[in-house]
């Protein structure tokens, strides 16, 4: 074949790629019915949806009772209490707060609704900087508000409860675990081999240790360990062993977060004059930290959904709550009651937990 | 700002001395008795096959790499071989400024910060200055309107030419160059080159590793060859690249100037 010298004599102008458009009806037939066996499997997984579906529909929707006062209200098995749920909100989203000190926990929730917005709408690439001291912040301002003194009448941490003990305790074991964490996974790193060996210790070993029975060895065992004379309420012993867990969580997410930042970065630290430590502040740390930032907020998620242990050491969260609840004299009765408790409580989680995640997929969309 | 001549050493004598240096990887021997001198305002090129120990011969002087036999005195601190204190790291690296072969850009920091963070967090300069003589060495490179870009954000050569503006901005007394233009785009090595031989020009002391045969010819003081670790000729560039001594830097020549 001849070969000719080929040249262009006008370039071409970038032009829009051509846009298909398939009809809804034909996208939804070629993803559910593209074969005959995943035909089948696909009706098969639909009327069992259909099915369930609707029994749970029935069940929460159709046959539930919505008022009253008390367990007449929900007389027969076929159906929902929610009159349960609703005529007690109150333990739900405070516990036993004191009704006339109200405004302190309701503070408490429109701050932080305000704050989380403030952090969800913010872009990515501004600085953590300005979230963080939110963190720490937050939980210590917020206990400081509830259990109040000077001209606030104390309320003391028993009488917490529900969403309330929720938020606080995910709080404040954020504001805890974070930096211990942080300072764990250095510790990991250092050349002195006893603060190397005791951090890999504490993590290795916490790690390995059931959330549930540290909750009760802080139960329990803490005190023994306290000088004579000075004790800790259950709600601070709770706060020290989810601190240590997650700690020990936190520590292994912040270790993979410096180890991803390349040795080249520290060298050029040292190069431009950087002393160890301000390399590690201003080079290494900012880098590691916003890498990890969707891991920590998938342990923030696995923090709010292990309060509802907090119930098994006689803390009154959102689970204590349901069950105290369903075995008061007037919701004592039928097991729909605390059927619809447990329900209830899932779809509270549910609601919480899948935010979060959402939140926590967006930022690895933006890495 | 005019000048960017550093000041004279106190001594006078050679900026940095590298003294029968021996480093080891495990049992393999990288640098071998490795003697070398650079006086002040010298510009030395390095050469040879890869694995050859230059690049772990310019790292020796700032002190990234340890070794183990030796001694150097590198802008008057000296430092015996495995005895590298934290001081003594920090003290040459206040004076002696690197540019890597993959640019290690900080890619969280603007141009600006990236300039600026060395000269106000480590030499403690006032931000207002530092920002000023960032804009200075940046105007110098020719990336005056890339200030508050992010390093993704730049070409390869552009970012590197960031990399010798920071280099620049901590006002050091030597600056060392590990193979800076070996990732880079063919069309984009000429502006990386072009910006070290201004450099070059206005005496800035350097020591230089790379392949760019040319650039040693019109540049350097004294080319170094280097093979399996050690030293193997060291010669002014017309000596080096027309009457090569040694059977190896022949070889070598042959290899990379024939294309």
């Amino acid at each position: 074949m001849h070969m000719t010298h080929f040249v262009r004599q006008h370039l071409l102008a970038p032009r829009n790629a051509p846009v298909v458009a398939v009809p809804a009806l034909v996208r939804c037939r070629r993803a559910l019915f593209p074969t005959a066996a995943t035909s089948t499997l696909s009706v098969v997984v639909l009327a069992a949806l259909i099915v369930f579906g609707w029994r749970f529909a029935e069940w929460a929707i159709v046959h539930a009772h919505w008022t009253g006062t008390s367990s007449e209200a929900c007389t027969g098995d076929t159906g929902a209490c929610w009159a349960f749920v609703i005529a007690r909100w109150k333990p739900w989203l405070v516990g036993d707060y004191p009704a006339g000190e109200l405004w302190r926990p309701w503070t408490c929730f429109a701050a932080f609704a305000l704050f989380w917005t403030w952090v969800v709408r913010r872009p990515h690439s501004a600085s953590l900087a300005r979230v963080l001291p939110g963190f720490l912040i937050l939980p210590v301002a917020f206990f400081l508000l509830l259990v109040g003194g000077g001209p606030l009448p104390v309320v003391a941490p028993t009488r917490w409860g529900g969403l309330l003990l929720t938020l606080v305790v995910t709080l404040a074991t954020f504001a805890t675990a974070l930096p211990l964490g942080l300072c764990l996974a250095l510790g990991r790193r250092s050349r002195l081999p006893v603060v190397s060996g005791l951090c890999t210790a504490f993590v290795e070993g916490i790690r390995s240790v059931p959330l549930l029975a540290l909750l009760f060895i802080a139960a329990t065992l803490l005190p023994m360990f306290l000088p004579a004379g000075f004790s800790i309420d259950l709600f601070a012993r709770a706060v020290i062993a989810f601190a240590l867990f997650n700690a020990a969580l936190a520590a292994e997410v912040f270790r993979g977060g410096l180890q991803s930042v390349g040795r080249g970065q520290r060298e050029a630290a040292t190069t431009v004059g950087l002393s160890d430590f301000a390399a590690l502040r201003l080079i290494v740390l900012p880098q590691a930290v916003t890498v990890v930032v969707p891991a920590l907020v998938n342990i923030m998620i696995a923090v709010i959904k292990e309060t509802t242990l907090l119930s098994v050491i006689g803390v009154n969260d959102l689970l204590g709550a349901v069950e105290i609840g369903a075995k008061s004299p007037a919701w004592m009765g039928p097991s729909n009651i605390l059927t619809s408790g447990y329900v209830f409580l899932a779809l509270v989680y549910l609601s919480v937990c899948y935010g979060l995640s959402r939140y926590s997929r967006r930022l690895e969309a933006q890495r | 700002m005019t000048t960017t001549i550093p000041a004279g050493s106190a001594d006078d004598g050679p900026i940095a001395r590298l003294a029968g240096i021996n480093k080891w990887y495990g049992a393999f021997h990288a640098l071998r008795d490795v003697d070398l001198a650079v006086a002040p305002g010298e510009r030395i090129v390095i050469c040879g096959p890869s694995g050859s120990g230059k690049s772990t011969l310019v790292r020796t002087v700032n002190l990234l790499e340890p070794f183990q036999q030796g001694h150097l005195r590198v802008c008057g601190v000296d430092v015996a071989a495995n005895a590298i204190t934290r001081a003594a790291r920090n003290a040459i690296n206040r004076r002696v400024a690197m540019v890597f072969q993959q640019f290690n850009l900080f890619p969280h920091m603007t141009v600006l910060q990236n300039l600026t963070v060395g000269p106000v967090f480590g030499a403690r300069a006032g931000r207002a200055e530092a920002a000023d003589l960032a804009h200075h060495y940046l105007q110098r490179v020719g990336l005056t309107d890339q200030a508050h870009k992010h390093p993704a954000q730049l070409s390869g050569g552009q970012q590197q030419r960031v990399a010798i503006a920071r280099a620049l901005c901590t006002r050091p007394r030597l600056v060392l160059f590990d193979e800076p233009t070996a990732s880079l785009d063919p069309e984009m090595v000429n502006e990386v080159l072009q910006t070290m031989e201004t450099l070059a020009a206005e005496g800035m002391t350097m020591i230089v590793v790379t392949h760019e045969m040319g650039f040693a010819r019109r540049v350097a003081d004294r080319v170094v060859f280097m093979d399996q670790g050690q030293i193997v000729e060291m010669a002014p560039p017309e000596a080096f690249f027309d009457r090569p001594q040694s059977p190896r830097l022949t070889a070598f020549l042959g290899r990379v100037l024939t294309h």
